[in-house]
């Protein structure tokens, strides 16, 4: 059995697609924004179901998630003028 | 009302939940992580050896204003959902009986009643400073055969509420001496 010498590790060369070496910082936020918006519509379709079905019709509710809806607004408004 | 219906003559006679006092000290923690990014600028330069990344902390730059909104964001959604969670606990006293709600999360709830025929003894506990210079307090109400506690803390005014709940308590028939 002849011994032939380890090669070191090369990447196959005919691969259809690059792999990212490095995300640069704008990728970065804008993923981290998409993300945060995911949770966040979530979160408040979540807040916004409990305040209508469980809070014995208070009429704290709709201000409430008048509230909650602008000063989001105005946060996530403020965190886009930075990716724009 | 959703969690209970009221029976032919019932009525609401108070609804209260936790103490505005409590809600404001449960806003503490979210109010840090509020303040953080504006403080920690501030702790780098006062710590040597970081000093030097101070000046990379520019909320004038687009991406560290759409990472600062991001967190304010996020802070926010928690802090509003704070509120949610105390809004939505509950303890309903009408002339019938008291109905605990409790929030315990998104999604779980529980809603318990004791009726007010089965009240044995009502307890109130105010202690400490500032539940005194508040009026805030306990109320333990226990029932015959002590199935069903009820034990509310962190409300206000608990004295107010012990008096309304001996209020409506039916009194019981007398019965004739032998």
């Amino acid at each position: 059995m002849s011994e032939t010498p380890l090669q070191p590790f090369a990447p196959p060369a005919g691969l259809p697609f690059t792999l990212p070496t490095t995300a640069s910082p704008q990728t970065v936020v804008t993923i981290l924004f998409a993300m945060v918006m995911v949770y966040w519509t979530i979160y408040t379709v979540v807040a916004v179901y409990h305040w209508l079905h469980c809070s014995h019709r208070s009429a704290i509710a709709i201000p409430a998630i008048g509230t909650h809806l602008l000063i989001s607004f105005v946060l996530a408004s403020y965190a886009l003028s930075g990716l724009l | 009302m959703k969690e209970f219906e009221l029976e032919s003559g019932e009525f609401v006679v108070l609804h209260t939940r936790k103490h505005w006092f409590l809600f404001v000290v449960g806003l503490v923690p979210f109010l840090i992580l509020a303040l953080l990014p504006i403080v920690l600028p501030l702790v780098i330069l006062l710590t040597p050896p970081l000093a030097a990344l101070a000046p990379t902390i520019d909320y004038t730059q687009p991406l560290m204003r759409a990472t600062l909104g991001l967190w304010l964001l996020l802070v926010w959604t928690a802090a509003w959902g704070s509120f949610t969670r105390y809004y939505l606990n509950a303890w309903v006293l009408t002339s019938q009986r008291i109905v605990e709600i409790k929030q315990r999360r998104y999604f779980h709830r529980e809603v318990s009643s004791l009726m007010l025929n089965r009240v044995q003894d009502v307890t109130t506990e105010v202690a400490g400073v500032i539940p005194s210079l508040l009026g805030m307090g306990s109320i333990k109400v226990q029932s015959a055969g002590a199935e069903n506690e009820f034990h509310m803390r962190g409300i206000p005014e608990p004295e107010l509420v012990r008096n309304l709940i001996l209020k409506y308590i039916p009194e019981e028939p007398q019965t004739p001496g032998v």
